[in-house]
């Protein structure tokens, strides 16, 4: 049993339209969706806008509702997250994309890193102080800065401000919703590898939710790529980059720009041949719906959506 | 480095230090003395204020509304500095307990349909779906009440009524606008993040309506209530002044001004009517005008200081 096991989890939010309010159609958000995460690994959820990773993260944690399919954490049933035991709740955390509405602007640091521990431990005020001081410290902030708000931080800060209140529990997983592309470059790269650094520290799991190859290959050991609330293919990074055998990964892996300029024209010629597949090989690829088939295993770690042969 | 050093129990124990206050009330006291009305406005209010609850604890509404038929419109005189009604009664010392009244009523008003009003809108913003819709059927049911048949229906039943429960009776048919404007507001807070991270760190729905979500909405509660005090003293005046408020035996600004209603009193006996006139218009510009003000400073873009 793996440690994070979802299964076909399904996401649909039904469209109102009409006279009184009917339920005319549903948004198939998240359709079926299956992925499983081993212990201290960082598994990397890719997509474009609106493919279904981050209601797939929330679907997760609770903050969307499923409408079917099973998610079990150690073995446990937390498809119904909100009604399961707060002690399963508290180990899994979340990290918010937008680090400016993330953080209510009314409260001050001690009280956004110390609303967790407040929720699951009775501390006294003194030891509540003396824990989120220690949190600061462990997420590169001054200790001193606890009766600070919001707004007297950088982004990178406020971020780091984020990632002590989801860490606040020692939880043991946790669902990064694109936490750094709200983020300048130069303060990226500082919170991902401060993110790995404290995945080190505290053995976390991490689900990573980006549309971002780079920052992905840099941090995942094994990722998904969605496409319109669906799997196209999943596997190792050496599968994902160096292997890519969906049109759709193809295309994703060939927009990457190439730093070095003088292999600009050949870049731009391997685009515009994968285009060109792409464009003639869309049906093999898609079903009638454009949506992509169930995944196959092609090689031991590596799985792709194609049709079925035969 | 800060990680290094903080390790130190002494630097430690600096961190004991007084918490920061709150920015909000500084920017508001910035708007304030930028803006000159109204910080006069708001000075003329704290004055009028003091001085008419520190005046009234010496003055006894009994003695002050007893009929004295030697002391019938007398004008202003060092007896009676702004002279005497119908009835002999002492028309500075009504003006002072009036006032009392008047504010008394405003601000009850105010704060129990603010109470009502955020309690209600919160709850149907936040929770959303058929709980809203079921809540602001209500609200739509009380708007269209008739608001002034039924505290004249009221009046008529209730034989001796008392500022409580005049209070209350205006609080019913006031309340609605507030809860209005609150859900709306609170629909758009419930999308940020920070509600969606308080429900995945643990909160119960109301921990976070109440702890995270209201201090959100502190400053259009605060601009909402202010502006709504002079419409409350403004509006218990018109009741009073129609003859649907308070009986003359408990004198409120309303019922200053509606000894207007006879002619002769308004053409020859000002002294009776003229300074609890001025007083409303003067005490309802001063809040409007610190109303404004509060107004401006929840809003960056409009702000002077």
């Amino acid at each position: 049993m793996s440690f994070l096991e979802v299964t076909d989890l399904k996401v649909h939010f039904p469209v109102k339209g009409g006279l009184f309010g009917r339920t005319v159609g549903h948004i198939k958000a998240v359709d079926g969706v299956s992925l499983s995460i081993e212990k201290g690994k960082t598994y990397g959820l890719v997509g474009e806008s609106g493919s279904g990773k981050t209601t797939t993260g929330r679907a997760i944690i609770g903050l969307n509702n499923i409408t079917s399919g099973k998610i079990t954490f150690e073995g446990r049933d937390i498809t119904n997250i909100r009604k399961v035991s707060k002690d399963i709740r508290k180990d899994v955390q979340m990290i918010f994309q937008d680090p400016y509405s993330s953080l209510n602007t009314k409260k001050r640091v001690i009280d956004i890193v110390a609303e967790p521990i407040r929720n699951y431990e009775k501390l006294t005020k003194a030891e509540e102080t003396k824990r989120v001081q220690e949190l600061m410290e462990q997420v590169g902030l001054s200790p001193e800065s606890i009766y600070k708000y919001p707004h007297e931080f950088s982004g990178g800060q406020r971020q780091r401000i984020g990632i002590a209140r989801a860490i606040a529990l020692k939880p043991k997983l946790i669902i990064a919703d694109e936490p750094v592309s709200a983020l300048d470059v130069s303060v990226q790269a500082q919170v991902l590898n401060f993110m790995q650094d404290i995945q080190k520290e505290l053995g976390l799991t991490y689900l990573f939710i980006s549309h971002d190859l780079g920052v992905i290959k840099h941090m995942c050991d094994r990722i998904g790529i969605m496409y319109k609330g669906r799997y196209v293919e999943e596997g190792s990074p050496a599968d994902i980059f160096n292997n890519p055998q969906h049109i759709y990964t193809k295309r994703l892996v060939a927009a990457i720009p190439d730093i070095n300029p003088r292999n600009r024209a050949e870049h731009i010629k391997f685009r515009q041949e994968v285009r060109s597949e792409y464009e003639k090989s869309y049906d093999k690829y898609f079903n009638s719906e454009g949506l992509a088939y169930m995944l196959q295993p092609v090689s031991e770690s590596h799985l792709v959506a194609l049709p079925e042969k035969g | 480095m800060e990680i290094e050093t903080s390790k130190n129990p002494l630097l430690l124990s600096k961190v004991e230090e007084p918490a920061k206050t709150p920015s909000g009330w500084r920017i508001i006291w910035r708007e304030l003395v930028r803006d000159k009305v109204a910080l006069l406005s708001l000075i003329f209010l704290v004055l009028i204020t003091a001085f008419v609850y520190g005046i009234s604890l010496f003055l006894d509404q009994e003695e002050i509304v007893t009929v004295d038929l030697f002391a019938i419109h007398q004008p202003p005189s060092a007896d009676f500095w702004l002279g005497t009604d119908y009835g002999g009664r002492d028309i500075f010392g009504q003006l002072i307990i009036g006032t009392r009244n008047s504010l008394s009523i405003g601000i009850l008003v105010t704060v129990m349909t603010g109470l009502i009003g955020i309690i209600f809108g919160m709850v149907s913003g936040y929770f959303g779906g058929a709980v809203d819709n079921i809540m602001m059927r209500i609200v739509d049911f009380f708007m269209i009440l008739p608001f002034l048949m039924i505290v004249i229906v009221f009046v008529a039943i209730v034989p001796k009524y008392s500022i409580l429960s005049f209070s209350l009776i205006m609080t019913a048919f006031l309340w609605m606008g507030k809860a209005r404007l609150i859900r709306s507001k609170t629909l758009q807070e419930r999308e940020l993040d920070y509600v969606q991270a308080s429900k995945t760190l643990g909160s119960s729905n109301f921990r976070i309506l109440f702890t995270q979500v209201l201090p959100n909405l502190s400053s259009i509660i605060i601009v909402a209530m202010t502006l709504n005090l002079a419409a409350n003293i403004g509006l218990e005046s018109g009741l009073s002044f129609l003859g649907f408020g308070f009986p003359e035996s408990t004198p409120s600004l309303g019922t200053l001004v509606s000894y207007a209603r006879n002619p002769q009193t308004l053409q020859d006996r000002w002294w009776i009517w003229v300074p609890a006139s001025l007083l409303i218009l003067v005490l309802m510009l001063s809040i409007n005008n610190v109303g404004q003000a509060l107004k401006r400073a929840t809003d960056a873009r409009q702000r002077r200081g």
